[in-house]
């Protein structure tokens, strides 16, 4: 057990500061290639024995739900590790000199915090580390050290820790709240749960609200959205697929941490009702935004506004919806790494974000156009994709709950958000090149970057269809630690 | 003695409301790190816990030398201090505070006949956390910013005592580490602004828009 805690908090320690000495990119390379393996390796083993390798009752421990969100990170790490080399090698500017050798030590700090944000079972040490995420993400994002990066930067550290602000204010109601349990009484989940019936309603509801605005900054959910779509955009293709695949997922697990909570108190209702108001806006900002977008990558970001809306409001419905809700946060991550992926090298092939500049994609870039292409049909929900299979539990989950409006609101706005999608993306891979425009060879040779964006996407249909144990176990057991049943 | 520290701790925010230079908000933040660590030197003194002593030494190390420090040195290596106006002094903003002062005053007593809380201390906590926000929206200059959002962590860290929450120390001394951290981060972000848009430090960051 001692080994797989050291593979999840000390190699990414480790890796970081090795990172940090080292004048050598190659090295670096392999060491953080090293560190993703080991980390996922030890994820995997912790998902197929479904042990917990901390001790019991303490600040850090890992339930079915953290070794879930840990394979979303885990997984999303690995295949920006692998991709990274790649991308460092085209970026040979002499400006981007201090950010290429920033990159693999904040890689790994990110990993080491995010790993953190998981495993920590204590509110108040949940703040301190979910800060760290965002400062390990300050240099990746300013990667291009342009003015509109810079700006990005800016405002991303300024509204998350605004944001941030309000989940601290959040944790203190729910400190509150324990001061009828007793002696026992703390900030950690395990023993919140156990001494819910106790807690006092008030605080627990002021908490969770509190908790819900400041963590929606970071998760990326509307009205609170805009720094995270300026960062994701203007932040290296790798960079945003970090960002869009796992650290919303992550922040989406701290929201969960207080649900958890509010789920066993007299406040379930109120919160299950939160969150599906709050789930629905982002569905409907998202759609706005997604026909409004004349950037890809911002298009992009939105899609992910959207996806954590889908998340959040079937999350709110509970049961047979929040088992997709939970499949959908796992493959909208792989769906997230292919798009930005691709995007980021499109980006950089074409040297333009603008859609209505993008034309022929299939002819200039034809393994880039068609992964994206493909990445898209997978995002939109088309089977056999994983996501096809994680919406149509949300939607069985709809009917079974009998919120005909919620449904109604549901459809319609994923057809316009279809709609609006397909205007854009399939005008940037099939519109014919305009005349004057050189045609010719193609300007691209299949790269690593294809085969990582590949995999993410097909790998989602076995684990849909075959629902292997080692995986839907834990979401069972998710379940039943909520109060719901399938 | 705490609602006397707090009490003054309203003060500088009236101080806040008419003052328009840079070096004054600096003196703001040095006199309410010098109050928040006293409210907690006198819990050391009701309840003594070593844990309240650590507090009190990290919270007058961070809030009151560090950080002001470090924003003096920006001040000086932006060449602020020749013009030190963040903007014109506007009587406005006065009333806001005060509005705001006494709002979260008397919200306080209302929610002190709910739930036991300190009435002068939460008022003053909510008040700090507003004004920071009216702060961050009244001035452009992004210094103002980070000073607003120091102001609304000091209100933060009194809410903590309104409330009576009891963190364990080890998480709040990581909390004045996130803080101290993120102050720097924005130190440099300042910096390169400052080579980006050389006419206004970054007062017009409104290139990234749908």
């Amino acid at each position: 057990m001692m080994l797989t805690i050291l593979l999840l908090l000390g190699l990414p320690l480790l890796s970081t500061v090795y990172t940090a000495r080292s004048r050598s990119l190659e090295k670096n390379h392999f060491a953080t290639l090293a560190t993703g393996a080991g980390h996922l390796g030890a994820t995997l083993y912790l998902l197929l024995t479904r042990q917990n390798p901390f001790p019991t009752r303490a600040w850090f421990g890992l339930d079915p739900l953290g070794s879930f969100f840990l394979l979303i990170l885990s997984h999303t790490f690995f295949a920006v590790a692998l991709y990274s080399p790649g991308f460092l090698q085209r970026m040979k500017k002499p400006e981007y000199h201090p950010s290429r050798w920033l990159y693999y030590p904040a890689l790994n700090s990110y990993l080491l915090a995010s790993t953190l944000v998981i495993v920590t079972q204590h509110f108040g040490l949940l703040w301190v580390v979910i800060e760290l995420t965002t400062f390990s993400l300050v240099p990746l994002i300013y990667f291009y050290r342009s003015k509109e990066s810079l700006e990005a930067v800016w405002k991303y550290l300024f509204l998350v820790s605004l944001g941030l602000v309000f989940l601290l204010i959040g944790i203190l109601a729910l400190g509150l709240a324990t001061k009828g349990a007793g002696a026992h009484a703390s900030l950690v989940v395990t023993d919140l749960v156990r001494d819910a019936a106790k807690l006092d309603p008030l605080w627990v509801k002021t908490g969770f609200v509190l908790a819900l605005v400041g963590i929606s900054a970071k998760i990326g959910l509307a009205p609170m959205h805009p720094a995270d779509i300026d960062a994701t955009s203007n932040a290296p293709g790798p960079v945003a697929a970090l960002m869009a695949g796992s650290l919303r997922s992550t922040a989406m697990l701290v929201l969960l941490r207080f649900y958890e909570v509010a789920c066993h108190t007299s406040v379930r209702v109120f919160s299950q009702r939160l969150l599906m108001i709050a789930g629905a806006f982002s569905i409907l900002v998202a759609a706005v935004y997604i026909w409004r977008s004349r950037d890809y990558k911002r298009l992009l970001a939105y899609s992910s506004v959207e996806h954590l809306g889908i998340i959040t409001l079937a999350t709110g419905i509970g049961g047979v919806a929040m088992l997709g809700a939970l499949l959908h946060t796992l493959f909208n991550s792989f769906g997230k790494i292919a798009l930005f992926f691709m995007a980021g090298r499109i980006n950089r092939d074409l040297q333009t974000r603008q859609i209505d500049s993008v034309h022929g994609l299939m002819q200039r870039l034809p393994w880039s156009g068609f992964v994206f292409g493909l990445a898209f049909f997978y995002i939109i929900g088309t089977p056999p994709f994983g996501l096809f299979f994680s919406e149509l539990l949300m939607l069985r989950g709809m009917v079974h709950a009998r919120d005909w409006l919620v449904l109604g609101l549901f459809l319609v706005l994923l057809m316009i958000i279809f709609i609006g999608m397909s205007r854009a993306l399939l005008r940037m891979l099939q519109s014919p090149q305009p005349v004057g425009l050189p045609t010719g060879k193609p300007l691209e040779r299949f790269h690593v970057a294809h085969a990582v964006s590949f995999y993410a996407l097909v790998v989602s249909v076995p684990i849909a269809i075959l629902r292997p144990d080692f995986l839907f176990g834990p979401l069972r057991s998710i379940l039943t630690e909520f109060g719901f049943s399938l | 003695m705490t609602n006397a520290l707090t009490i003054l701790f309203c003060l500088t925010l009236m101080y806040l409301a008419v003052t328009t230079r840079l070096s004054s908000y600096v003196l703001i933040l040095v006199f309410q790190g010098i109050l928040v660590s006293g409210v907690y030197t006198v819990s050391f003194f009701e309840n003594f816990s070593a844990a309240h002593l650590v507090i009190a030494g990290a919270v007058l190390l961070f809030r009151t030398i560090l950080i002001p420090t470090y924003i003096v040195k920006i001040i000086r290596d932006l060449d602020m201090e020749h013009r030190d106006q963040t903007r014109r002094y506007h009587p406005g903003f006065l009333l806001q505070i005060s509005g705001v002062i006494i709002a979260a005053l008397l919200f306080s007593y209302q929610f002190s006949r709910i739930t036991p809380v300190l009435v002068i201390p939460l008022g003053t906590a909510l008040a700090g956390i507003c004004s920071g926000g009216l702060l961050i929206v009244r001035r452009r200059l992004l210094l103002a910013h980070v000073i607003g959002f120091l102001i609304i962590e000091n209100g933060l860290f009194l809410l903590g005592v309104g409330v009576k929450a009891d963190l364990p120390w080890v998480i709040e001394l990581g909390t004045f580490l996130d803080l101290f951290v993120l102050i720097f981060l924005m130190g440099i972000a300042i910096n390169h602004l400052k080579s980006h848009f050389p006419e206004g430090a970054g007062e017009d960051l409104t290139t990234l828009h749908d």
